[in-house]
């Protein structure tokens, strides 16, 4: 009788379990900690536009760190997943308002942003955000910006829209198109509808906001999860306006698409200026340096703003895309004017989350 | 050895036995339920577990972010209150049963016609035909209606290129017939199969003699067939009815505005950290689903499904 054909008694089996087991779980253990005894991998919850997979390698290869990224949906998803899984991740990317929330709950802690060097390419405004300031120190490391504001075809869209009441426009109907973002679409409409603190309205705000959504609904046709979809839609002519940050219409034009183009609401837009944070309870919090010096540099970064298209606040790598023959692309992205991040309405933590949501719903449910 | 030592050394070994019996069927007993252990370690620790967690979460709230244990039954008020989430439920309801029908209805003469017509050397091909689309992800599925439906899909530019239309037809996406429709397609390889499951195994003679016996068509089916093949039936509508309750990424993706389901909703609550919110619109889609089942429970006779 071969090994095979001998039928394996119920001993033999519970054995072959208990070392497959042990098995599985000194790889699992392995795994946490890296596959080289000096490598150290960091937990990173970020957006996909925070990095590049080459940059992640070069930076392990080079200096035997590793990087797990996580993504985030919003920051809301951060700061629960953080919140609820304590030393699990290292690194937090966040949005202007909400790093100060993520620090004043304890979720994150500042650091001397001197100590890291790749700190002196950046614009001198970026350092000195003073809604990121803890005394001397930072609460984040400035990474880039963006204005969301409307995108029009203006072959279809005329004349030219000045305000976000456009989107009210019945002419419009079905032909708008934006990122399924409950909150900023909220503080949108609080815009429209000259809500004082857009992301902290009060209740009355809050159902003026809701009233403009009801009369939008109309035009929206579609709600999509990625910036992508905006601009697949307005680039196959299926959209003539779509809600987007900085950089559209050239994605619009990359994507084969016809001639976007943006405007600047007259009541005011709103968008992000988003960081790396220190997570509290991160055991390689040392590490925070090195990484972020390692991954900050300037021609990693000028390789991000040509892949992703928003302006971000490494000074350096602007002054490296001039000289490759990318300053009109830059500049036209408000590359070269990091204080323009300070004029729009700063993207930040509702002060009643729940109310905007259930408004958002009530408007955009059946 | 003497007798009576050989008597007292059976009676310790007895005694011996006596003892370790109780510790082999505990073995014994033990290795007959290590089979159900991975089982119990899966659906109790990542089913049964998470599902209390969510049902104590739709009783809680969220405050400032932070999910706070202030037993409530406000989220539950608030979904009953508001018109929206109850057109919602029921458009949702609706278009389930719609797209279960749809589903059913095309798969149905599909598997009688793969059983009755079709040689037993073919059905195995046209039936690995019918789950060719799950090699690719569900996501792809979707996606790629976007292209054939959309303004610059396929049935667009044919029509225009056969002059049909002189604009792009632009009610093909982005409402509830698109979503239905794409509904239908996902989930027909589900119906299909179960159906095909349970005609397999039907005694066709019994067809053919009431038909014999002057039975019409359609008469000898709905008064001979489906009786014996319901088992099947209900397992099909419920392989689609309760995933396409709780669908969301196919409204997203074909819906637009106007094809919202009630689990696009729950989304925007899970996106704005609203958690107990959305537990509880969760729960209440879970309650249909386990209440769709208890109906079907008397109908559904495992043995009859798989035909042991």
């Amino acid at each position: 009788m071969t090994l095979l054909e001998r039928t394996m008694t119920r001993r033999e089996a519970l054995r072959a379990g208990l070392v497959g087991s042990v098995g599985l779980y000194i790889v699992a253990c392995g795994g946490s900690t890296g596959g080289s005894s000096n490598a150290v991998t960091l937990n990173w919850i970020t957006w996909n536009d925070h990095y590049m997979d080459d940059q992640l390698k070069a930076v392990h290869s080079s200096y035997q760190i590793d990087a797990r990224v996580t993504l985030e949906t919003d920051d809301s998803d951060g700061y629960l997943k953080i919140k609820q899984t304590k030393g699990q991740f290292d690194i937090a990317s966040t949005d202007a308002l909400w790093a100060p929330k993520f620090h004043s709950d304890g979720l994150t802690e500042s650091f001397d942003i001197s100590s890291i060097p790749a700190s002196s390419q950046l614009y001198s405004v970026a350092r000195d955000f003073p809604f990121w300031k803890d005394g001397s120190k930072t609460m984040g490391y400035p990474f880039g910006w963006s204005t969301i504001q409307i995108y029009y075809n203006p072959a279809n869209v005329s004349p030219a829209p000045d305000s976000w009441h456009v989107l009210a426009d019945s002419k419009y109907k079905g032909k708008v198109v934006a990122e399924n973002q409950p909150t900023d679409l909220m503080a949108m409409a609080g815009l429209a509808t000259g809500a004082k603190v857009p992301y902290g309205m009060t209740t009355d705000e809050i159902a003026k906001a809701k009233h403009f959504l009801q009369t939008c609904k109309p035009q929206f046709q579609k709600l999509v999860s990625q910036n992508s979809d905006v601009v697949k839609a307005l680039a196959d002519g299926s959209a003539w306006i779509g809600i987007e940050n900085l950089g559209t219409d050239f994605r619009v034009k990359d994507a084969g698409g016809p001639t976007i183009k943006f405007v600047t609401p007259s009541e005011g837009t709103y968008g992000f200026i988003d960081c790396e944070q220190i997570v509290t309870a991160s055991t390689n919090k040392d590490q925070f340096p090195k990484f972020i010096n390692d991954m900050e540099q300037a021609d990693w970064i000028a390789k991000n703003f040509i892949a992703n298209g928003r302006p971000l606040f490494n000074e350096k790598a602007y002054k490296l895309l001039v000289d490759q023959g990318q300053k009109e692309r830059a500049d036209l992205l408000l590359y070269n004017k990091p204080e323009e991040a300070l004029k729009m309405t700063l993207k930040g933590p509702s002060s009643n989350e729940q109310a905007y949501i259930d408004a958002f719903n009530e408007v955009f449910g059946a | 050895m003497t007798s009576s030592a050989g008597q007292a050394e059976a009676v310790v070994r007895g005694a011996g036995a006596i003892r370790a019996r109780p510790r082999a069927v505990l073995t014994s007993r033990l290795g007959e339920y290590a089979g159900f252990g991975p089982v119990l370690l899966l659906f109790g620790g990542f089913f049964f577990a998470p599902l209390v967690l969510i049902v104590a979460y739709s009783f809680w709230q969220v405050i400032d972010y932070n999910v706070v244990q202030n037993w409530t039954l406000d989220n539950y008020r608030y979904f009953l209150s508001v018109p929206t989430y109850v057109r919602t439920f029921i458009a949702t309801l609706w278009m389930t049963a719609l797209a279960t029908v749809l589903t059913i209805g095309i798969a149905f003469p599909f598997a009688y016609w793969l059983t009755r017509y079709v040689s037993r050397s073919w059905q195995r091909p046209l039936l690995l035909l019918v789950i060719i689309p799950f090699w690719t992800s569900y996501l792809l599925r979707v996606a790629s209606w976007i292209t054939i439906l959309g303004e610059g899909g396929v049935v667009n530019r044919t029509l225009e290129a056969l002059g049909l239309i002189h604009q792009p037809l632009s009610f093909l996406l982005y409402n509830r017939w698109a979503v239905i429709f794409v509904l239908v397609y996902l989930y027909f390889p589900f119906a299909a199969l179960t159906l095909f499951s349970a005609l397999e195994r039907f005694d066709w003679n019994q067809l053919k003699a009431a038909m014999d016996l002057g039975a019409p068509p359609l008469t000898a089916i709905w008064r001979i067939m489906l009786p014996q093949i319901r088992p099947g039936v209900i397992t099909a509508v419920i392989f689609v009815f309760i995933p396409i309750l709780g669908e969301y990424l196919t409204p997203q993706l074909v819906g637009g505005v106007d094809g919202v389901m009630i689990g696009n909703l729950v989304v925007n609550f899970f996106v704005g950290a609203q958690y107990t919110r959305g537990a509880a619109i969760a729960l209440l889609i879970t309650a249909i689903a386990v209440a769709m089942l208890i109906l079907f429970r008397r109908s559904l006779v495992l043995e009859q499904v798989y035909g042991r």
